[in-house]
Parts: structure tokens; C-alpha cells; sequence
């Protein structure tokens, strides 16, 4: 029974000596896409941090 | 009485006392201020990697509690194995991104070596914790993992030392020694953010720097923007910054 063992092993990519599983490929994909995110998309809360500390300061 | 004044000095418990405040002085524990270029998601994976492990050593220590026969057949025991696979999960990728981003931060700078090293080895650590909870599964897939990997422990000399076949010895190294190790590096690694502080950017503003009068690369000052960049590296990172402001910008 080859065909169920091979689709229950999963897909996997071949690049040459490179073996991977697409699941593990889509993983590493999503972790640089997160990784690049974080890198770009700007912090939220920012000003109502700059206004917590003027208030601390007395400026508030 | 100056000598009563002078026994408590000469005490351990005085002398470990002044140790500590001397690690980590007074405010850098649990700081409530953070410099500026720390607004930035990519200081989030640090914690968040904390955070998972909280998680995987609470499910882990409900595991430990019920045993294989409860988390492979009660739904809560279920439930809770699934929590702590994915917490590790979770735990790894979170590590990874961290990793990532302190290695193009250049995270050793400023007398960080150590904090780097530790973080560097607890990766190691970890995957070797990792290793051994799918060998502690107790099911088939543990079997097959701890087959596979026997050959190639084998090969490097270690098999009889660390025989992945014992489940008992594996569960062992899971629950008692490595995460002992990991505790411990964990802990050093923290130790050693909060005395040196996060690692600033390349272009970060110290305020200590800029106190003084910051010049560029180019020679023309900029002391009105958070990216003023100085003439080298060094000046920006031998600086610790632990206030969010610099002098000047308060009243």
C-alpha cells in the first residue's frame, strides 16, 4: 500500500540534496514574513506612551 | 558601637547582598522606562519566548502530574499534551525570530558577549529538551524518532552515556536535567539584559552621548532627531541607556 503511506508521510520538495516537507517549508516562510513584519510595522501605543510620561512629568 | 556596626558586613548574607546590588543596581530590575528605539516589535520575541515557556513548564508539570496513561486517553490530558506541544512550538519560533534579530542587531556589542553566548547555548539546550520529549511521548512516534536517532548517537560516541532507547533515562533528561540547564541559562541570560540593558540599534541615541556635542559621519550636528549617528559604533554602544529621554528633552 505505497500511495497511502506516501500521502500520509506528507509532500515534501526536492532541491538537490535539500530534502523538506512543504508544511515545514510553509512554517519557515511564515516565520520570515513574521520577522520582516516586525521589522517594518510600527509599535502601537507610542503616543499614549509620550503622554504617560508627560503626565508623569507634570506637562500633562 | 562601631563593631557592631561592622559585624554585619563581615556576614555572607551582607556580602551576597551587596553582590546582587552590584549585578544589578537598584531600577534595572522590572524598569518601568525603556529607551525609545525599544518601541519596535522586534523587542517583542524575547519576552514572548518567556512567555511560551511559562506555558510549557505549566503544562509540562501537569503532564509530570497525571502521567502517560492520563495525557493519551482523558480529554483533559489531551488537551494539556497538545497545549504543551504547542507552546514549545510556539517557544521555538519565537526564539527563532529572536535570534534572527539580535544576530543583524549585532546583539554582542557593548559588553553583551556573555548575554549572546547564553542565549546562543540555551537554543542548543532547548532543542536537545525538545529531542527528548518526543522520545518521553510513550507512543509509536517516540519509538520511531528514538530508532532513527540511535545510529547517529551512536555513531558520535555518545550512545552509551545517552541511550535514546531508554525511555526512563530520556523522561529523565526531559523533565529534571535539561530543563535544569535551560532554567539556569534562562535565568543568567535575564541577569544579564537587565545589567546591560537591551541592545540599542546602529543609529540609537544615547542621552549620556547626547549631553554632549554628537557629530556625524559627516561632521554636521543633529541632535534634534532620534537617529543622530555618531563617528563610531563604539561611542553609541559603550553607553547603557536606561532612561527613555535624554536630559535636555525634559523641563
Amino acid at each position: 500500500m505505497a500511495a497511502p503511506m506516501w500521502s500520509a508521510a506528507g509532500r515534501y520538495v526536492d532541491w538537490g540534496v535539500i530534502q523538506i516537507s512543504v508544511t515545514n517549508l510553509v512554517i519557515i516562510g511564515l516565520m520570515i514574513a513574521i520577522f520582516v513584519a516586525a521589522l517594518l510595522v510600527p509599535f502601537p501605543g507610542g503616543s499614549r506612551h509620550d503622554d504617560a510620561e508627560e503626565r508623569d512629568d507634570g506637562r500633562g | 558601637m562601631a563593631g557592631a556596626d561592622a559585624a554585619p558586613h563581615r556576614s555572607w548574607t551582607a556580602r551576597l547582598r551587596g553582590r546582587i546590588a552590584r549585578t544589578i543596581p537598584p531600577g534595572q530590575w522590572l524598569p518601568d522606562r525603556q529607551p525609545q528605539y525599544v518601541q519596535s516589535w522586534i523587542y517583542v520575541f524575547g519576552v514572548a519566548t518567556l512567555a511560551a515557556l511559562v506555558v510549557v513548564i505549566g503544562s509540562g508539570v501537569a503532564l509530570a502530574l497525571g502521567g502517560s496513561a492520563w495525557w493519551h486517553t482523558s480529554p483533559v490530558g489531551h488537551f494539556l499534551n497538545s497545549m504543551h506541544l504547542w507552546s514549545v512550538e510556539i517557544f521555538f519560533a519565537a526564539m527563532v525570530v529572536h535570534l534572527w534579530g539580535k544576530f543583524f542587531m549585532a546583539a554582542w556589542r557593548g559588553k553583551r558577549a556573555l548575554t549572546w553566548i547564553t542565549g546562543a547555548v540555551c537554543f542548543i539546550g532547548s532543542i536537545g529538551t525538545a529531542f527528548t520529549g518526543y522520545l518521553s511521548q510513550s507512543n509509536f512516534d517516540s519509538q520511531w524518532i528514538s530508532t532513527q536517532a540511535k545510529d547517529g548517537l551512536n555513531s558520535v560516541g555518545v550512545g552509551a552515556f545517552f541511550n535514546v532507547l531508554n525511555p526512563a533515562q530520556m523522561l529523565m533528561w526531559h523533565i529534571v536535567l535539561l530543563p535544569l540547564v535551560v532554567g539556569v541559562l534562562v535565568v543568567a541570560h535575564i541577569v544579564l539584559v537587565r545589567r546591560h540593558g537591551v541592545v540599542p540599534p546602529f543609529d540609537a541615541v544615547p542621552p549620556a552621548q547626547q549631553e554632549t556635542t554628537p557629530t556625524t559621519e559627516t561632521g554636521a550636528s543633529e541632535l534634534s532627531g532620534e537617529t543622530t549617528r555618531f563617528e563610531s559604533v563604539e561611542a553609541v554602544t559603550a553607553v547603557r541607556v536606561t532612561t527613555r529621554r535624554s536630559p535636555q528633552e525634559r523641563p
